[in-house]
């Protein structure tokens, strides 16, 4: 009938004291309570402060050497009562660095640990339950919408789980179009599912959707082929495309339908730019198809003839906004030099000789800020700029990043292009393209975070550009972007037993329609510091302090963000062997769940954007930094701690079964040499790229079976794609590279390496080892001891 | 020349295509329009005449209502009403005969955004160029001003009732205190004969007992 049970205790926001174990509470209502269904008396009885054990299980990192577990680390799963974490968001899309949130910020300040989200709002999900619904249900005050961790006080009542207000239910969401019943507000789709996406009504829309419009802009032909080969770009009938090329002067190409060729149109007035035609210039892709194929097929040989060595980006860059700017869209620029003419000119500050030094990192921040105004004024009317670099010389990425960084762009960056001498580059930029060209994507975006009263979001990491405190302005949107933020407890939240987070997109798809995409997740808060240790994410904190770092550098200098992120790690275990630790042990101790925390901080100053010693060119740092912040956490993870594995015997034991294929799992491996043999090989998944090494004396079954050579001198040295062959070995590998790589929407080459090129190989990615100018993993977790002791 | 054009279902307003010109140079700000546009297409109903004109300011609407459809483009007010009917017409035609069937039973908003492209091309032909039928045709266009309804948008916006409807109240409330003030005149001059009545009453009392006690 229509009576409404009394809420689960955890509903309840009259709460009894935390410390307490829940009394288990026979709660005997009929079916269907609000959300999650009746407790059993078991789950009641289980107290928010007995976490795991496991979790909190002492580590001394001194004595225990194999701390890696054998599969890749899942997230933590928050402490929550079972019914409520059934439906809590997907980890891969929204996670907290603690998943028990401390109730105050003082107990926050104690536990030493950085406070934040990491979001991947965008992704591409397999399952997405789409609502079209005449009325979205927000909360009045706090416009939150409504989801799974409202609670309804009556059928017609429900209170905001972000502000507390309550709130009236609309008359048409009374009725249930899923089940087609009245009078079940609670089991409608809203309220079933933490992530959701809305067809938007039009008071969403500043002005009718626009299309989706993709300009080329370019001093080099790269692209020609792949859009040829991808011109079915995402989109409609309404899709735009258009063309701009440059070097001392600036081209465009009249692609007007009814011309028997494309007609190029050359301004060499670079100081004041203007457009040569009003229209023509951005046409109809569909009407003007076999124009635009014509064209991408001259380009390659009108470059060809050209000896120009001067490139006027910025000009080139304004005359394109331009173009745009009547409607938004997305600019696609590929740059292989340093911009040398014009507005926006770049002087090569690299010095080489100062690749290697220890000290520190010179010319981190932009020259100029003519790339941030333009990056701003483009967000302002919706245009996005993704950079490609290929370019084997300095090209200031730290000033050209701001074009993509601020208006919601990407950065490609091929250090060593080579049509010729790099096939694997090659490889690896025409498959990422593919990806860009062909990906879901987003227009006219804009992303709100909120969470609950009493905590608040201070700092955003991404690219983006923040519009007003909490309002991100995203020209476009795409599924590899990541996010992450940090928050402060700004009251404390004492009668909170729950504190919820949501992240609301809001976007126009390629075909123009208006849609709001809503991720909403549930933590538990928590008083003592000994649950908060519980619900660490070693992996999200890494993550976070990596963003952290990055914007350190370029505010301070990367001898600070270095001893940052060391202190980081000083600062929890200190705090957790004052605080929680019992009974005091020699070593160092740490909690099971932060086990690999000083390994993954190892892992970051001696990744590419943080080292210093080792000779790492300006570009390449600069890449690592944008990366670090702009990758979603499971590709970041993996750039900062790739994983290795043995392949050379790989079995069937334990192997997974997925579509009849047999996918064997092999154990990952520490990354030190003394796990490396000669006489194997090895996988080295650092999520963009994969290494294959063989070893010297590797068995020749591995040769002939599965790189299909007679002897090892005779693996060829560019080597990137294994061979098909008929044997067992073959199938196996191939079954267990292409598991890794569909697991992720991009594809990662994969380099086969011989011995000849194993120390650069070693010194680069084997983290728990010596080098001449950073710790081995025992050396630093010394280090950490002394200092803990101080 | 900046212009909006926007079409919509009738019964609920609900926008089913739409395309949106600036020019630069003018630099009007549309959304304010744009937000007209939406509320007038909420407002018109059945009831409404078939082809209206409506003023803002320096710019006009031009709207056509056709087998539950609303067409409405936005101008500058200079720009010719012949034009702008044979352009809503020839739109009406060409969307009828793609998308008619279908109006009735979409719920999106912009169901129909694709319609954009066949805008802008039309409005290219009909609006952008100076075309010459456009001249010499002064007679048509007096017959136009005759059969097509020229309004005030506030007054369709229903401010303009509201304004008259103060108005009849101002009016009222002058009147009613005309009627106030004689009726308080009245009062006022009969409460005063009432005193000097009382008075004299008084005095004539006295009078007659001075003269008939004393004497």
């Amino acid at each position: 009938g229509g009576h409404y049970p009394s809420l689960p205790l955890g509903y309840q926001n009259a709460a009894p004291p935390l410390t307490q174990t829940l009394v288990p509470v026979p709660l005997s209502q009929p079916l269907g309570g609000p959300g999650p269904a009746q407790l059993s008396p078991s789950l009641a009885a289980m107290s928010l402060q007995s976490s795991t054990p496991e979790a909190l299980r002492v580590v001394n990192l001194l004595q225990e050497r194999n701390l890696l577990p054998p599969i890749p680390i899942p997230p933590p799963t928050p402490c929550l009562q079972q019914d409520l974490q059934k439906i809590n968001c997907n980890p891969e899309v929204f996670r907290s660095t603690l998943t028990s949130i401390p109730q105050t910020q003082s107990l926050l300040n104690k536990a030493k640990m950085p406070l934040g989200l990491l979001l991947h709002p965008f992704k591409d999900l397999s399952q997405l339950p789409v609502v079209t619904s005449s009325t979205i249900v927000r909360c009045r005050s706090c416009r939150t919408y409504i989801n799974p961790f409202v609670s309804f006080l009556d059928q017609r009542r429900w209170k905001c789980n972000l502000c507390y207000r309550v709130n009236d239910v609309p008359e048409e969401f009374m009725y249930n179009p899923v089940s087609r019943s009245y009078g079940e507000p609670h089991k409608r789709p809203e309220v079933q599912n933490a992530t959701i996406e809305f067809i938007a009504p039009s008071e969403y829309m500043l002005r009718p959707p626009q299309p989706a419009v993709y300009l080329f802009h370019s001093s080099t032909c790269v692209f020609c082929q792949s859009l040829l080969d991808n011109i079915k770009l995402p989109g409609d009938s309404r899709t735009k495309i258009g063309f701009v090329t440059f070097d001392s002067t600036i081209h465009f190409y009249n692609l007007q339908e009814g011309l028997s060729q494309p007609q190029m149109l050359i301004v060499s007035d670079i100081d004041d730019i203007f457009l040569p035609t009003p229209d023509s210039l951005l046409v109809n892709l569909n009407e003007c198809k076999e124009l635009v194929q014509d064209l991408l097929k001259s380009l390659p040989t009108l470059f060809q003839k050209t000896m120009e060595t001067q490139s006027a980006l910025g000009s080139a860059l304004q005359a394109a906004y331009k173009l745009l700017l009547p409607t938004g869209g997305r600019m696609s620029v590929f740059q292989t030099q340093l911009p040398n003419l014009g507005v926006g000119a770049l002087q090569s500050r690299e010095d080489p000789n100062q690749r290697a030094s220890a000290k520190d990192v010179q010319h981190l921040s932009p020259a100029t800020d003519f790339y941030k105004k333009l990056a701003l004024d483009c967000s302002g009317q919706q245009v996005a700029v993704d950079l490609f670099l290929l370019s084997s010389q300095y090209c200031d990425l730290a000033s050209l990043g701001c074009i993509s960084r601020y208006s919601a762009g990407s950065v490609y960056y091929y250090p060593s292009y080579h049509h010729q001498h790099n096939p694997a580059q090659v490889e690896c930029f025409q498959r990422d393209l593919k990806r860009y060209l062909t990906r879901k994507i987003g227009f006219e975006a804009v992303m709100r975070i909120r969470c609950s009263k009493g905590m608040s979001i201070h700092t955003f990491h991404g690219n983006f550009f923040v519009r007003s405190t909490d309002l991100l302005s995203l020209p476009n949107v795409n599924p590899d972007a990541g996010f992450a933020v940090q928050m402060s407890i700004e009251e404390n939240l004492d009668d909170m037993q729950i504190v919820s987070f949501q992240a609301a997109l809001l976007y126009t798809s390629s075909k123009g329609e208006r849609r709001i995409r809503v991720h909403t997740l549930c933590l538990p808060v928590v008083n003592s510091l000994s649950d908060i240790f519980a619900g660490a994410d070693v992996q999200a904190i890494t993550g976070l302090l990596a963003c952290m770092a990055v914007d350190r550098s370029a505010t301070a200098s990367l001898s600070d963000a270095r001893d940052a992120m060391t202190n980081a790690a000083i600062d929890s275990l200190a705090s957790y062997r004052q605080s929680v630790l019992s009974i005091q042990q020699p070593g160092l101790l740490a909690p099971a769940c932060l086990r690999l925390f000083p390994l993954f901080i190892l892992a970051l100053l001696k990744q590419k954007a943080f080292r210093t010693g080792t000779s790492t060119r300006l570009d390449d740092r600069l890449f690592a930094m944008c990366q670090l912040k702009y990758q979603p956490l499971v590709y970041s993870m993996l750039m900062i701690h790739p994983a290795l594995y043995r392949v050379d015997d790989l079995s069937d034991e334990g192997a997974l079964n997925i579509n009849e294929r047999t996918v064997p799992q092999p154990r990952v491996l520490q990354l030190s040499v003394e796990k490396l043999s000669r006489e194997a090989a090895f996988l080295m998944d650092a999520g963009t790229v994969m290494y294959l090494w063989v070893g010297r004396s590797c068995q020749p079954a591995f040769l002939t079976q599965v790189l299909g050579v007679s002897s090892y001198a005779a693996v060829p040295d560019n080597l990137h794609l294994l061979p098909e062959l008929d044997t067992a070995e073959s199938q196996r590998t191939r079954a267990f590279i292409g598991w890794l790589r569909d697991q992720r929407p991009f594809f990662p080459p994969l380099h086969v390496i011989r011995w000849v090129s194993f120390l650069g190989f070693i010194r680069s990615n084997m983290i728990e080892d010596r080098t001449e100018s950073a710790l081995s993993y025992y050396e630093f977790l010394l280090h950490l001891q002394q200092q803990i002791s101080k | 020349m900046t212009s909006l054009t926007m079409i919509a279902r009738v019964t609920d307003g609900l926008p089913l295509a739409a395309s949106v010109q600036e020019d630069e140079k003018s630099g009007r700000d549309l959304q304010h329009y744009q937000s007209q546009a939406k509320q007038l297409c909420r407002k018109l109903d059945a009831q409404s005449p078939e082809r209206c004109t409506l003023e803002a300011g320096d710019m006009s609407f031009h709207y056509l209502i056709a087998q539950d459809v609303c067409y409405l483009f936005l101008c500058e007010a200079s720009f010719a009403k012949r034009s702008a009917f044979a352009y809503l017409e020839d739109l009406r035609g060409e969307f009828n005969g793609r998308y008619g069937r279908r109006v009735a039973a979409v719920t999106r908003p912009y169901s129909f955004i694709e319609f954009d492209t066949y805008i802008q091309k039309t409005k290219k032909s009909f609006v952008d160029r100076r075309a010459p039928r456009n001249f010499g045709s002064i007679n048509t266009e007096l017959q136009d001003v005759q059969r097509i309804m020229v309004a005030n948008i506030e007054e369709v916006l229903q401010r303009g009732e509201s304004l008259s409807a103060l108005d009849t109240k101002a009016s009222n409330l002058t009147s009613l205190s005309k009627k106030y003030r004689s009726d308080a005149k009245y009062l006022n001059t009969r409460s005063t004969y009432a005193k000097v009545a009382a008075v004299s009453v008084f005095l004539i009392t006295l009078i007659i007992y001075v003269r008939f006690w004393w004497l």
